[in-house]
């Protein structure tokens, strides 16, 4: 190579790493992007980002009263999942990473049709509603995320002290269920309240599930919010252990939503009173999730449900079936009322913290008027106590609505079955009742707990105006609140005059719903899934050997016929072939 | 690429190079096109495609193939001639065997599986797009489906500024309203779609929107999932019945926003 050819080399070569820097802006250098850039961005964020982030990025967008937590306000400059240090601005790669795969359980969806560029100009506009970022000294360098460690017993174990020691507990609960006792008094900057994190549910981590989005998160602090920085109060190592701890509070990365309870039969009589031989029986059952979803399709409505799933499971034995749900509740609400008919006003759907196009369904006189009127004590009033407690707090939670859910003291925590009054005919077996609360042609039944009386009351229902209480069967139910589960288990006897039976082999659907009193759940303002199956398992446990070796045997009978039929096809032919050949040479033989 | 598992199709692109390389017999291509088939299908795509295609596919094939190595008496003797082979040439006893063997056991494997297969719920069809009645009636006033349409739907040539508007309105409907099932960029993936089942309509599809006319899209946001008839299975659909919470305009302004934010138009009338 000659220098000069050498000297040219080098000369693209600066040129390249000159490009790449202009390219790849690290952090901590001010990168606004041009103008046609910022131009491009806004295209997208007015089509795709300003109805909830709002059209001036101060996160009051048209979306805004009814998700929870709110829409990020980007005028603020103040950001929760960051790879830079608590308190300063996030990288351009942080950025992305949220527009692209969003924030779960949340309304941040993921944006992954976006182009590149795309993402990079909104990224541009987006940093242009705060000065923030025009300040160089707001930028760090991003923090290094350590290689996780193994997650060995001792390495647990080590995080779980790490855990205790920093007082994780208070927010998130002794085993991480979301139920420490700040939770129900926490909020975010803007006074909103914030729902802590169930650490056992990882597919619900705004973050990321991984364990390095774990590492960063308590790392880095989320911003804006009561989840602190713990950079300087651990050592790396230390860090590593207690995200071994937190990851190994879950058991998955995904939820992995079931569509069907397999019931399974026992010769014991179930017990609802002897604990231990219950639990003992339920051992054997296999345990299937579903989600849950706001009730967002009749008056009343459920914009942002506290529980996002509940898991069942189903025994039976000759006359009776059990039934065991459990799901996780920051607190146990037991003192206040609920039942599946409770009124609930419209100025309720977003928990009275909506702004202003909360008021877009009536303007703030109907609100007062209609309080009076919607709120009074139903007639039908069904546990007749219920009254006091309205009389005595009701007027305070309305004029205090954005703080109404901490007193608890106004609705209690609830669970209801709800299955067919009976099975769809033959000829028709896709027909069921509306899954909500059933129609007038096909009522359901519900078995229905207020978690402040602990046992099951049930109702026949056509249609969410029409629900009665009936005493046709009789269902017991026992409950438990443990560490932020509630666990209720049902018992009913498996045939029945006026409702569904369980027969063997049979599938039966089923739907759930789930009131959380802390959220203000009541009525239809509930959390509820679409309808799914129970299968009663056959009580005789089906041979498999039988059908397995008879289907080896009818190959193998073929196989034999086959090969026994080539062969004596081939000996007679060959038979064949001898006697032509001998009369062949009989017939030749007198002619010699 | 055409959601297709590139690995898989290049195996079976190779072993059938290798087959007419080693110029292989009748039998071996026969037993390579069914076999390779099933793979196909089985493994070949990033989506498996359902079992009950594939086993029409499958179904159509052997008949192919039978009919073509039967379609003349030298054909037929050539393709059995292997077979023959194996059945009557002492040499072959040991593979004779092992086929005797390996045949039933691959029976019971699959009676196996199939009696250890994870139980399903059971699964109903439905019609997606059911008949809509020939009138309809929301919030006291009646329009006759074959010839309604949106009446903002000409703002958008002769009076632009105004046809923002309605759109802008329906906007504001959409995000208050809808984007929890139908998703914020309507692909039909909202934060609750997950937990409903019929899953929420995708307005990003081509198929859905610019196929229907704006008056069944009425129909459907103002009666909602208890409006259709049986075959659409009303009582499954989380789908509301707008007319409980929105004015005649709101609902058409909604379904004027869903139409534009997807550069779509509606039906045209009359046309099939
Ligand atoms: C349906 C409502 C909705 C839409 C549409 C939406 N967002 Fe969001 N966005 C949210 C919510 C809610 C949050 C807050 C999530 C949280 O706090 O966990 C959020 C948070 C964010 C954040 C902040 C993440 C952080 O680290 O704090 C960014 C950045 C963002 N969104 C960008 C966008 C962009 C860009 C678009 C458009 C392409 C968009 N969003 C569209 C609701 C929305
Ligand atoms: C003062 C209360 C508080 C304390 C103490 C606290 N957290 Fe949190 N944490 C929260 C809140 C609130 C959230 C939810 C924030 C959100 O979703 O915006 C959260 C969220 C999280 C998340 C999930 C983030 C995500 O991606 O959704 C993890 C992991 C976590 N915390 C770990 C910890 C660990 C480990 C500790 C102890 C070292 C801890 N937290 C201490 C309040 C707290
Ligand atoms: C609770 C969830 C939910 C909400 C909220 C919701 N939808 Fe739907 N929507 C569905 C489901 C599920 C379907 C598909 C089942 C069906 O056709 O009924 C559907 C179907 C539709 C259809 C029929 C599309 C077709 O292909 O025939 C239209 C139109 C529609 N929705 C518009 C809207 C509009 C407009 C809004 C808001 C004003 C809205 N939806 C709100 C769940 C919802």
């Amino acid at each position: 190579m000659t220098a000069h050819a050498r000297r040219r080399t080098q000369a693209a070569a600066t040129l390249a790493a000159a490009a790449l820097l202009v390219a790849l802006p690290t952090s901590g250098q001010v990168d606004l992007g041009t103008e046609e850039q910022r131009a491009g961005g806004k295209i997208v964020y007015d089509k795709y980002c300003g109805q909830c982030h709002g059209d001036t990025g101060d996160g009051n967008g048209y979306a805004t009263p009814r998700v929870q937590p709110k829409p990020r306000d980007f005028t603020t400059g103040t950001y929760k999942f960051r790879t830079t240090p608590n308190g300063t601005l996030p990288t351009d790669d942080d950025l992305r990473r949220i527009i692209e795969i969003g924030a779960p359980y949340t309304s941040m969806p993921g944006w992954p049709n976006l182009t590149s560029a795309e993402v990079q100009n909104v990224i541009y506009y987006i940093k242009s509603f705060s000065s923030a970022f025009e300040n160089p000294d707001r930028y760090a360098e991003p923090i290094d995320i350590p290689r996780p460690l193994e997650s060995t017993e001792e390495s647990i174990a080590r995080g779980r002290v790490v855990y205790e020691e920093q007082g994780c507990a208070a927010c998130h609960g002794e085993v991480g269920r979301g139920d420490g006792p700040s939770a129900p008094t926490l909020v975010n900057d803007k006074g909103d309240p914030i729902k802590v994190a169930d650490l056992t549910q990882r597919w619900t981590y705004r973050g990321g599930p991984t364990k390095e989005d774990i590492y960063r998160t308590f790392s880095t602090g989320l911003n804006g919010t009561p989840m602190p920085s713990y950079a300087d109060s651990l050592e790396v190592e230390d860090r590593q252990h207690l995200v071994n701890y937190v990851h190994s509070l879950g058991d998955a990365d995904d939820p992995n939503y079931g569509t069907l309870i397999t019931a399974v039969y026992s010769e014991e009589p179930i017990d609802l009173q002897d604990g231990e031989t219950l639990d003992a029986l339920f051992e054997s059952a296999p345990m299937t999730r579903f989600p849950l979803v706001g009730q967002i399709t009749e008056p009343g409505r459920n914009f942002f449900p506290s529980v996002t799933s509940i898991e069942a499971q189903a025994i039976y034995n000759r006359d009776e079936i059990a039934f065991r749900v459990r799901w996780h509740d920051l607190r146990a609400d037991t003192s206040g009322r609920n039942n599946p008919s409770l009124e609930v006003p419209m100025w309720d759907e977003d928990n009275g913290i909506g702004g202003d196009a909360a008021d877009d369904s009536g303007d703030s006189d109907d609100f007062f008027g209609d309080f009076g009127g919607e709120e009074a004590p139903p007639e039908d009033d069904f546990f007749g106590d219920s009254g006091d407690d309205f009389f005595g707090d009701g007027g305070d939670d309305f004029f205090g609505t954005a703080d109404a859910g901490a007193g608890g003291a106004e609705f209690s925590d609830a669970v209801a079955l709800q299955f067919p009054a009976s099975l769809a005919p033959e000829e028709t077996p896709e027909l069921k009742p509306y899954f909500l609360y059933g129609d007038a042609q096909n009522p359901v039944d519900l078995w229905f707990v207020n978690l402040t009386y602990g046992v099951a009351d049930t109702f026949r229902s056509r249609g969410s105006d029409s629900i009665e209480a009936t005493e046709a069967d009789i269902v017991e139910a026992v409950t438990s609140y443990d560490q932020g589960a509630w666990t209720v288990t049902y018992k009913r006897r498996r045939s029945s005059r006026a409702g569904v039976s369980f027969a063997e082999e049979q599938y039966t659907p089923v739907a759930f719903s789930v009131w959380d009193g802390f959220n203000r759940e009541r009525g239809n303002k509930r959390a509820l899934s679409s309808w799914f199956y129970v299968y009663t398992e056959p009580s005789v446990e089906q041979a498999v050997a039988g059908p397995v070796l008879r289907a080896a045997l009818i190959v193998l009978v073929v196989e034999l016929l086959v090969v026994f039929l080539v062969r004596r096809r081939a000996r007679q032919q060959a038979a064949d072939e001898e006697t032509a050949a001998a009369s062949l040479t009989a017939t030749e033989a007198p002619a010699v | 690429m055409w959601g297709l598992n590139l690995p898989v199709v290049l195996v079976l692109a190779a072993i059938g190079g290798l087959l007419v390389w080693r110029r292989a017999h009748t039998l071996a291509w026969l037993l390579y096109s069914l076999v390779g088939l099933w793979a196909f299908f089985k493994f070949g795509f990033v989506v498996p495609i359902p079992q009950s295609v594939a086993t029409i596919y499958l179904a159509i094939t052997v008949l192919a193939l039978v009919a073509y190595a039967s379609s003349g008496r030298e054909r037929l003797a050539e393709t059995v001639q292997p077979i023959k082979r194996l059945i009557l040439e002492p040499r072959h006893r040991l593979a004779l065997a092992g086929l005797l063997v390996a045949l039933p056991g691959l029976a019971a494997y699959n009676a196996y599986a199939d009696l250890t297969m994870p139980l399903e719920a059971p699964g109903f069809g439905r019609e997606i797009h059911p008949p809509p009645p020939n009138e309809l009636t929301v919030h006291d006033e009646t329009i006759d489906m074959a010839t309604a349409e949106n009446p903002y739907l000409h703002y958008k040539h002769d009076d632009p500024e105004l046809y923002g508007k309605h759109v802008e309105n329906g906007r504001r409907v959409y995000y208050e309203n809808c984007f929890w099932c139908h998703g914020d960029g309507m692909g039909g993936d909202g934060m609750f779609a997950h937990g409903l089942n019929p899953v929420p309509s995708n307005f990003n599809d081509v198929g859905t929107l610019p196929a229907l006319q704006s008056s069944f899209v009425h129909w459907r946001i103002a009666k909602g999932g208890p409006g259709m008839p049986a075959g659409g299975t009303p009582w499954d659909s989380a789908m509301p019945a707008w007319e409980k919470f929105l004015t005649t305009e709101e609902m058409w302004d909604v379904n004027l926003f869903i139409y534009d934010f997807n550069g779509y138009e509606p039906r045209a009338l009359g046309q099939h």
